[in-house]
């Protein structure tokens, strides 16, 4: 068989295969969703945590609401329940203002950024929309700084060995093939998914489910590298075309796990609402403690098994140098398949220890991406350790960075130059970190751990 | 189910907005991914700079939008230099990742509370386009139609329509002409003046059945004249000995080096003036909205500007003119049909008894996979694109 | 051989003579030297590719660097034309030091190489790559290049040079052939024709016989000799010591990254370090020892 009949069956055999899957893990499923349009209205009153310095959100009941059309007419109104939500169904797709009737507001309770939000029509991605409100109450604790940086280091190394987990795969898989894959982010979200779905959907126990969706997260690279990237190889198409591939593949998969999953956050139904236990001036949960322990241990595993066993010193070999390696007799195709399932199953680790920290929404792989490259970068790019360090450093950043350095000048400075006082807004978080992998580029473009070889 | 109404709608999507900005955009993407082979991921955040420098002045500056197209101008400029500098030394992936990671922080900036004063926050700017909208020999309320014979369109638009129709007939007419290789006996000029008129009558045809609102017609007039100017000046540019050292360096760009040029330079430069022409594309579309808002320039608005790009094809004018007219008026046939669809059987799409579509919103993400899948096999099996040659592209890159 | 004094050429008659009096050592001064690398070291990652002491390249010859696979030729061809950079030492051409110097600078400065795995432009005609070659082209500014009359004249007489390049190639009649459609031969012809359209003063070929069938590798020899004959130097690697016997004026050996030999083709291929390090037989050591 000439190449091009051997990928036409290949590529017979993905849409078999993606039908299956389609099929079985609900495209055809009934949708997670309403279907008629609706305006939700969620009320939340802040509470700082006096220890912890985190802020707790709490419902608010009995809140009236109304959604008010473009030329100000009442579309409909409604009363927040106990999970402090109300939803309004809407007509159409069109802009809205929401508004909140601050006189029903509990005693002492006051909104903290006006009684009115605006709704775009282009807003209604799904058939709902949510829209938020926060009452603060007055006197907000203030934590000592020390331990709020304890608290924030906390988190920030569970985030970065997270991250380093998912980050693994994806620096092999480049170190192997060359190929910077756009849709590792969907390994993660798919492992989530996966968990989520036995696991909460079908009532099966996590001892059971988390492992399956780890296997299937590996299966999951394994099949992406023989139905797509191997045929692609073996075609002898550029690895910039390929790179665009992954774009395309991201791309379907988002869009097929929000079709499965429905565009909101959803939370685990496992190791839920677990209340935090204070570690000095540390306070975690059980669930995150274990889930930090158990991923240091995955990567230290990791680790070793690249210095000390056959198979990962056939891994760096192939790293190092393709054809040096298929010189000495390795089988640089079945490294490259035992990468993808290792990068699969790392990254659905790491999609599940995040779902239950933050929720499972199809976008969570996909938003982890760039960080993801950020830790590998600053790592050295398609080297495994450096991806490990960089990845949990960069998680790190991004979590201390929020916390500004009070003794520091810039207190009543203007908004963009305040943050080295006040710490970076939670919403730009990730952006010293994007800015940190192109400072590292500038100055040592092979990366902290990486060795210097031949550019330009 | 009413054909007509998807008929309508995939026609106008085919020359509406959309398509319109799109166009503008690939055209830059094309120089910087289809000629000189840079990876730019990052074509959002270009787009971004535009919109936002035109709010911006009418929104923060307080002066007349206008005077945000220089503006912007020097936003694409730098945000190419913060971009280039420290990549454009390093392997083509460098480049990928940086740019789109650039994009997204000037998204996430732009849709910031910490920025609102500036940008607007998630809400962006709105209605600041009104110099433009007085601008108007056109009714924003009427509705108008690309038909330059319809009664509701102006002397001067019915000129301008038929002087484009014109010239694309005639261009189109040429490329007809050249693929027309049978019925040898007759004279090449007579087959040209025949794919000429014939393409002229079908355009016509074709536009009599679009329609638009007074604002977007005027940007739709707007903005395809400026498609074309651009165009024709990236035309003669790749045909200059920049071009060539341009696709010189897609090919090889040590073999370029070797012969004298500064490699780094030249790609600097294919980076910028890409950046530059998708920063009219983030203008033109924000100006035909009146509005912009920072979600419209998210990473998927990248990805969809690179399918339309392959397919019309890389490295070809025509390719991101076209492209981007077939992506919108697929994209506007599936979403109306797949609507139409649902409407007629009820609500609900079943194959097999199992439910495809049960709410509207499926149908948008019906849309996406379709996209997708639509780069990727392009991507894969056409990477000329539709209407690319196989000659060119079967050649041993080696 | 033909190398008996009456097939030379003039040029080539005053080349050997000029080098007849060199002692056939490594590192030694010639008279008229256009290059010299002094002290320059390359390594990567612990192991040293490229440790030259000392190399004059004499103007107006046809000098050979040869030496076993692995023995740091390429690299150092690298070095000198700036697409690498050495850890340490000097380096000039014509009297101008290198250092610093980028890459495409050395080609305006007259120094001009190709490459080891043909770096034709497949997707571009065989014209357009020559033209390519040109340097000076004012219609390689952008905004010269949307005026087609600022370029329109220069760009004229770059295609009559280039057309007479291809015709003394023999490359005329694909003029308009994508280069990717050439014979792998054809391709080299092609680089090298387009490398003369630098104006070169040293053209440096690496292995411009690779993968060159027997009945081109004459015309190609040919080609070589004319290079000298309008007054260019040429530095070429090369692994076919018969080619190398006949058309270089001096060889250079290099083994393990170090100039171990130098000296006329005949020296050369008698001196028993070569030998040695062709058949391997120092593997390990420095071939310095053994001299």
């Amino acid at each position: 068989m000439n190449p091009g009949d051997q990928l036409t069956t290949r590529l017979k055999q993905l849409a078999a295969l993606l039908l299956v899957v389609l099929t079985v893990f609900g495209l055809f499923a009934p949708s997670a969703h309403a279907d008629d349009l609706q305006v939700k209205v969620r009320v939340q009153n802040q509470v700082k945590n006096e220890s912890t310095g985190k802020t707790t959100k709490e419902p608010v009941p009995g809140v009236k609401v109304e959604v008010l059309d473009a030329a100000g007419g009442v579309v409909g109104d409604g009363v927040t329940d106990a999970k402090g939500v109300a939803e309004i169904p809407v007509p159409t797709k069109a802009d809205y203002t929401v508004k909140v009737d601050e006189s029903t507001l509990p005693e002492g309770l006051a909104l903290e950024d006006g009684n009115e939000r605006s709704i775009k029509g282009d807003a209604f991605l799904t058939a709902s929309v949510t829209v938020n409100f926060f009452t603060g109450s007055a006197g907000r604790a203030t934590v000592g700084w020390w331990s709020q940086l304890a608290q924030r280091i906390a988190d920030g190394a569970r985030f970065g060995l997270i991250l380093a987990m998912c980050a693994v795969g994806l620096s092999l898989i480049f170190g192997t093939t060359g190929l910077t894959n756009f849709a590792h982010g969907e390994m993660v979200t798919f492992g989530a998914m996966m968990a989520y779905i036995i696991n909460t959907d079908r009532g099966i126990t996590p001892w059971i489910a988390f492992p399956a969706a780890i296997l299937l997260g590996g299966l999951f690279g394994l099949a992406q590298n023989e139905f797509i990237y191997s045929p692609l190889r073996r075609r002898k198409i550029g690895l910039v075309s390929q790179m665009v591939v992954t774009v395309g593949v991201a791309i379907v998969l988002k869009n097929v796990f929000l079709r499965i999953l429905g565009g909101r956050t959803k939370a685990f139904g496992a190791f839920n609402n677990q209340s935090c236990t204070k570690v000095g001036p540390i306070c975690i949960t059980p669930r995150d403690f274990t889930t930090s322990i158990i991923s240091l241990v995955i990567l230290v595993g990791v680790a070793l098994a690249l210095q000390r066993t056959r198979l990962g010193k056939a891994t760096r070999a192939v790293s190092d140098n393709p054809e040096l390696a298929s010189s000495t007799g390795i089988d640089s195709q079945k490294i490259i398949r035992l990468v993808w399932i290792i990068g699969g199953m790392l990254a659905a680790t790491g999609g599940i220890f995040r779902g239950l920290d933050e929720g499972v929404s199809p976008f969570m792989g996909s938003d982890l991406l760039f960080l993801m490259f950020a830790g590998i970068t600053l790592g050295g790019l398609g080297s495994a350790y450096g991806a490990l360090a960089g990845s949990f450093v960069i998680g790190m950043f991004v979590e201390v960075s929020t916390l500004g350095i009070p003794i520091l000048p810039g207190e009543s400075w203007p908004a963009p130059f305040n943050w080295f006082h006040d710490g970076v807004p939670s919403e730009l978080k990730n952006v010293p970190a994007y800015l940190a992998m192109i400072v590292v580029l500038l100055v040592r473009p092979q990366g902290i751990l990486g060795r210097r070889e031949r550019v330009g | 189910m009413n054909w007509s109404n998807i008929i309508t709608a995939t026609l106008s999507a085919f020359f509406g907005v959309n398509a319109m900005y799109f166009a503008i955009s690939a055209l830059g993407l094309n120089v910087q991914f289809g000629y000189a082979g840079l990876l730019n991921f990052g074509q959002a955040g270009f787009m971004a700079c535009g919109a936002y420098a035109v709010g911006m002045t009418a929104h923060y500056f307080g002066i007349s939008f206008w005077w945000g197209i220089p503006l912007a101008v020097l936003y694409a400029v730098l945000f190419g230099l913060v971009m280039g500098v420290p990549t454009l030394r390093l392997r083509a992936d460098y480049l990928a990742i940086v740019t789109i990671a650039l994009a997204e922080c000037v998204r996430l900036v732009a849709r910031s509370v910490t920025f609102k004063k500036y940008f607007g926050g998630s809400d962006g700017i709105n209605q600041f386009s009104g110099p433009f909208v007085d601008l108007s020999p056109w009714n924003p309320s009427a509705k108008y139609s690309l038909n330059p014979f319809a009664a509701s369109t102006n002397l001067v638009g019915a000129i301008l329509l038929l002087i484009s129709y014109t010239v694309c007939s005639v261009l189109l007419g040429s490329l007809i002409a050249d693929k027309w290789t049978y019925h040898q006996n007759v004279a090449r000029r007579t087959k040209w003046v025949l794919s000429s008129v014939v393409t002229f009558v079908v355009i016509l045809v074709l536009v009599s059945q679009t329609e638009y609102d007074g604002l977007s017609f005027k940007s739709l007039v707007v903005g395809w004249v400026l498609a074309a100017v651009i165009a024709a000046l990236v035309f003669m540019l790749m045909r200059s000995p920049w071009g060539r050292v341009i696709k010189g360096i897609r090919e090889d760009e040590d073999a370029v080096r070797s012969l004298g040029k500064n490699v780094y330079s030249y790609k600097m430069q294919a980076l910028i003036l890409g950046g530059v022409i998708a920063t009219f594309s983030g203008i033109m579309f924000s100006v035909s909205r009146g509005s912009v808002q920072p979600d419209n320039y998210s990473r998927d608005v990248t990805f969809y500007v690179l399918t339309a790009l392959v397919l019309g094809g890389l490295a070809k004018v025509s390719g991101s003119i076209v492209g981007p007219m077939l992506f919108w008026g697929i994209l506007q046939f599936v979403d109306v049909f797949l609507n139409e669809l649902t409407k007629s059987w009820g609500g609900e799409v079943r194959i097999f008894g199992l439910p495809l579509i049960t709410s509207s919103s499926d149908i948008g993400v019906l849309v996406q996979i379709v996209i997708g899948l639509m780069l990727v096999f392009l991507m894969v099996f056409r990477p000329q694109g539709m209407f690319g040659n196989r000659k060119e592209m079967a050649i041993d890159g080696h | 051989m033909d190398t008996d004094d009456t097939t030379l050429s003039e040029t080539a008659r005053v080349a050997r003579a000029a080098l007849a009096g060199v002692a056939p050592e490594p590192g030694v001064s010639k008279p008229d030297p256009i290059m010299t690398a002094v002290g320059v070291r390359r390594s990567f990652g612990g192991i040293t590719a490229v440790d030259v002491e000392k190399v004059e390249i004499q103007r107006g010859s046809i000098t050979a660097l040869i030496g076993p696979n692995g023995a740091g030729k390429t690299t150092f061809f690298n070095l000198m034309t700036a697409f690498d950079t050495p850890d340490t030492g000097q380096w000039a051409f014509d009297g101008k030091s290198l250092e610093g110097v980028a890459a495409h600078k050395t080609a305006d400065m007259g120094m001009v190489r190709t490459f080891q795995l043909t770096k034709s432009l497949t997707k571009m005609s065989v014209i357009e790559n020559m033209k390519l070659g040109a340097t000076g082209q004012r219609g390689e500014k952008w905004w010269n290049g949307i005026m087609p009359f600022t370029w329109k004249a220069q760009e004229r007489d770059i295609e009559a040079r280039a057309d007479s390049l291809l015709s003394r190639f023999k490359l005329d009649h694909m003029r308009n052939e994508y280069a990717g459609t050439l014979s792998g031969g054809q391709r080299k012809l092609l680089e090298m024709s387009r490398a003369l359209m630098t104006n070169p003063k040293l053209v440096m070929l690496d292995e411009p016989m690779a993968g060159v069938n027997p009945a081109l590798k004459q015309s190609l020899n040919q080609h070589i000799k004319g290079l000298r004959d309008d007054g260019m130097t040429v530095l070429f690697v090369e692994h076919d010591m018969d080619m190398v016997h006949d058309i270089s004026d001096w060889v250079i050996v290099m083994a393990e990254g170090q100039i171990i030999a130098e000296g006329t083709p005949d020296q050369i291929s008698s001196n028993p370090a070569v030998i040695d390090a062709y058949l391997g037989a120092h593997q390990g050591k420095s071939l310095l020892e053994d001299l």
